[in-house]
């Protein structure tokens, strides 16, 4: 490794940047503030349940400017993920990494802490652990990239920039809680089979 | 995809899972559990304040194998102790070169049952001597990595998973810092061959005073300040060799001895037991004196 290395990685990063800009959205949830979300494809944002918790319309925010009012299509309060549609279609898709999440490797939070848009922390995987919830324990991941409110429901990606997890909690400024990709697909894949076809708003309503 | 990212986030992934290996749980405190370094396959470093009983004490390795461990020494001056498993099942730990300002390191912890822990930084600044609340470590390392909780008695790794120093919050004021590898392995060594750490003793009381210009001349080098003696202890090595009240202190082993950190830092094992050459100012006159240092109880 020598400086060239270094710019190897900045312009990597930069590279990162510029792909995963689109995917993110501002979520806002009225007066209650606001997070972030992902577009899954089919006009679906992935996001928090508690970003979303006790509203009925919502504002999304792509990044090109375009808003849309929606609603809930499905939630999981247990594994906070709610699925939002949109009439959009034509934009990126996030790509969920199929990889077991490994200690140590690099990731990167992206989202809106503190109502700054699209802002990107880097950091480790810290530990790949379980949250005790009412129903069991689900896997979580933690990560010592900062995080503050603004950055639920934005993602936590790998060094290829795949999502390896939805930013949910935020321990003492300095402990960041991820659900992982595999619960994320585990509730896609219900959300998308529970729902009655015409409730995806593909394209214009 | 594969770019320079991609090989860096995997090279760091290697690196926390090969140094995993060899970082145990430590499970000798009332709440949560903290971490250890392998020294050898029998013998665990660890912070001194995390093994808070003497008994009842168990390391968990990155198998999952919990093994009883009992204590083989303390060392409260760098909040370091030593244990030893009673099946030597650990796998060694490797150490590492001097660390460097602004190079990459990673803290691992193993506070629990649920896998090898890790937070990335660099080195900030490597400084000491500094005071600790029971003595002074020489040298110290300062990171930016995030101390989870449990992590103290941990390593902090370099980029290949070589050990570079051993994590603890014990010195106080939540401050966490890291005793450097070479540092933590020559107490181990001493803890192991000792249950202690022997440091040497002189028999003197000192106070810091400023060396006039023309003994600094006598002297052959600027140095301004020395020790100045105002007691000799009965029946010490400092008496034996006849060390006078009134003689300024000026090096010990041919280490200049500026303040009562220096001395400290000359009284090290390696002197204990040896005739040592210690240089004094009698009547504004260098002379050198050779003392048999003890080792202090």
């Amino acid at each position: 490794m020598t400086l060239s290395s270094l710019h190897m990685i900045n312009s990597a990063l930069d590279e990162l940047l510029a792909r995963v800009r689109p995917l993110l959205v501002v979520v806002q949830n009225g007066r209650r503030g606001a997070g972030a979300g992902i577009l899954t494809g089919s006009g679906q944002v992935l996001t928090n349940y508690h970003v979303v918790a006790r509203g009925r319309s919502f504002k999304v925010t792509l990044d090109d400017g375009a808003s849309y009012q929606t609603r809930v299509l499905s939630h999981d309060p247990e594994v906070d993920l709610a699925l939002l549609g949109i009439p959009a279609n034509g934009y990126p898709t996030a790509v969920f990494s199929e990889k077991e999440p490994r200690p140590g490797e690099m990731v990167f939070a992206f989202g809106h802490p503190w109502g700054q848009r699209n802002v990107l922390t880097g950091g480790v995987l810290s530990a790949v652990t379980v949250a005790r919830t009412r129903r069991g324990e689900i896997p979580v991941l933690r990560t010592d990239a900062r995080l503050a409110p603004g950055n639920s429901g934005g993602p936590l990606l790998n060094a290829a920039g795949e999502v390896i997890g939805l930013n949910a909690m935020i321990f003492g400024g300095d402990q960041g809680i991820a659900i992982p990709a595999s619960v994320i697909r585990e509730f896609l894949d219900k959300a998308r089979n529970i729902m009655p076809a015409d409730a995806v708003p593909e394209g214009v309503l | 995809m594969s770019n320079i990212l991609v090989e860096l986030s995997n090279a760091m992934a290697a690196a926390v899972e090969k140094a995993g290996l060899s970082t145990v749980m430590v499970n000798a405190r009332r709440r949560m559990p903290a971490s250890g370094i392998a020294y050898t396959a029998e013998l665990i470093l660890t912070a001194n304040h995390v093994v808070e009983r003497d008994e009842g004490i168990s390391v968990t390795l990155s198998d999952g194998n919990e093994i009883p461990a009992t204590v083989v020494g303390r060392d409260h001056g760098t909040d370091l102790a030593l244990l030893r498993l009673e099946r030597p099942l650990a796998s060694p730990a490797e150490t590492a070169q001097d660390a460097k300002v602004g190079q990459l390191a990673l803290g691992l912890g193993r506070p629990s049952n649920e896998g090898i822990e890790a937070s990335l930084g660099v080195v900030s600044a490597v400084g000491g001597p500094v005071h600790t609340r029971h003595g002074a470590i020489d040298r110290y390392i300062r990171t930016d990595t995030t101390p989870f909780p449990g992590f103290s008695g941990g390593p902090l790794v370099d980029a290949e998973g070589r050990v570079i120093g051993l994590n603890t919050s014990g010195f106080g004021h939540g401050v966490a810092l890291t005793i450097p590898a070479d540092l933590a392995w020559k107490v181990a060594e001493q803890l192991a061959k000792h249950g202690s750490v022997r440091r040497g003793y002189l028999g003197v009381r000192s106070q810091g005073v400023e060396i006039p210009g023309a003994a600094q001349k006598a002297l052959k080098r600027e140095q301004a300040t020395g020790l100045i003696l105002i007691g000799v202890e009965k029946d010490s090595p400092a008496e034996a060799a006849g060390l006078m009240v009134g003689d300024i202190i000026v090096a010990v082993d041919s280490q200049l001895v500026r303040d009562h950190d220096e001395l400290f830092a000359c009284l090290s094992d390696d002197v204990v037991d040896k005739s040592t050459p210690v240089e004094v100012l009698r009547g504004g006159q260098p002379q050198t004196i050779d003392v048999k240092i003890g080792v202090r109880k």
